[in-house]
């Protein structure tokens, strides 16, 4: 095995990967060098096999849904229990702001 | 508009009703678009952590996620696609938050195989075999190289696509891409 072979070895595997040619400085190496050829066909049927990953599902655990759905109905909760302190907390800063502006109202002496 | 009669458009257009109800705050509508995409949706986040456990948190966070971001899709890509690129961020940061944690376990997963159509059976049987190393080499390959793998060389996305995913440049992912291939690539020939 080569230096060349070695250094040749990520291009062959990108250019198996994506159909493309080898890059050139490792193109006519790769086409008279056994070990690189048969690193290309190898990784050909690596990409062809990691292509076909894409079509196998994993089945999700079977409480995945419930999971999730329980966590939407708590965000719910949560909110709904955000409704009564929000409003008092709205009433006081509106309390508070006629108070204020009740006291910086010019007064006629 | 597309064929009303075509199987596909009817399937779209049902999804899009779906959607368009979840996003009012349907949850019933939500259920379904959930049921019809969690093994999606745990498959990548199960290639992309490798741990079954991990991977089921991060698709509950992931469909989490996507309820919450809901309104805001706009029906540019597709449904799947937008729920990938929620379940890869999820993913980051369940990873990025187990590293600060403790060190990451990996456990020997078991992937359920496509079915195998090679026509003689020894032509099969290789097929299953490099199927199996092909797994546990994803499994060895560093987290940031495994990724780009999956997601260039499983699902298809883009150099763009991946690197706006992950917050890197473009030229980091093919950088990132050419190793992990190299290193996926001597994998392999150190174990044939």
């Amino acid at each position: 095995m080569s230096v060349v072979c070695e250094m040749a070895a990520p291009f062959v595997a990108n250019s198996a990967v994506d159909g493309e040619e080898v890059v050139r400085p490792f193109r006519s190496h790769t086409v008279t060098c056994l070990k690189c050829q048969a690193r290309h066909a190898a990784m050909t049927r690596t990409a062809r096999e990691l292509a076909a990953m894409e079509g196998v599902r994993m089945a999700a655990p079977a409480d995945l849904e419930w999971r999730v759905m329980a966590s939407l109905e708590g965000d719910l909760a949560i909110s709904r229990s955000w409704n009564r302190p929000m409003a008092w907390a709205a009433a006081f800063v509106s309390m508070a702001a006629a108070v204020v502006i009740w006291r910086l109202k010019p007064r006629r002496v | 508009m597309g064929n009303p009669t075509d199987p596909g458009q009817v399937e779209r257009n049902r999804e899009q009703e779906l959607i368009a109800r979840a996003q009012k705050g349907d949850r019933s509508a939500f259920a379904v678009l959930l049921r019809e995409h969690q093994d999606e949706v745990y498959t990548l986040a199960r290639r992309l952590v490798g741990d079954p456990h991990m991977a089921s948190d991060v698709s509950q966070e992931a469909l989490i996620r996507a309820w919450r971001a809901l309104p805001r899709f706009r029906g540019d890509a597709r449904l799947s696609t937008w729920l990938y690129r929620i379940t890869v961020n999820t993913a980051w940061t369940h990873k990025e938050r187990a590293r600060k944690h403790q060190g990451t376990s990996i456990d020997e997963h078991l992937d359920i195989a496509a079915p195998v159509d090679a026509g003689h059976p020894e032509v099969a049987g290789e097929i299953l075999e490099l199927r199996g190393r092909l797994r546990l080499a994803l499994d060895r390959l560093p987290d940031p190289q495994r990724e780009v793998v999956v997601l260039k060389d499983i699902y298809g996305w883009s150099h763009a696509e991946i690197a706006e995913s992950m917050g890197i440049s473009v030229t980091a992912a093919k950088v990132r891409l050419h190793r992990a291939r190299a290193r996926l690539a001597k994998d392999l020939e150190e174990t044939a």
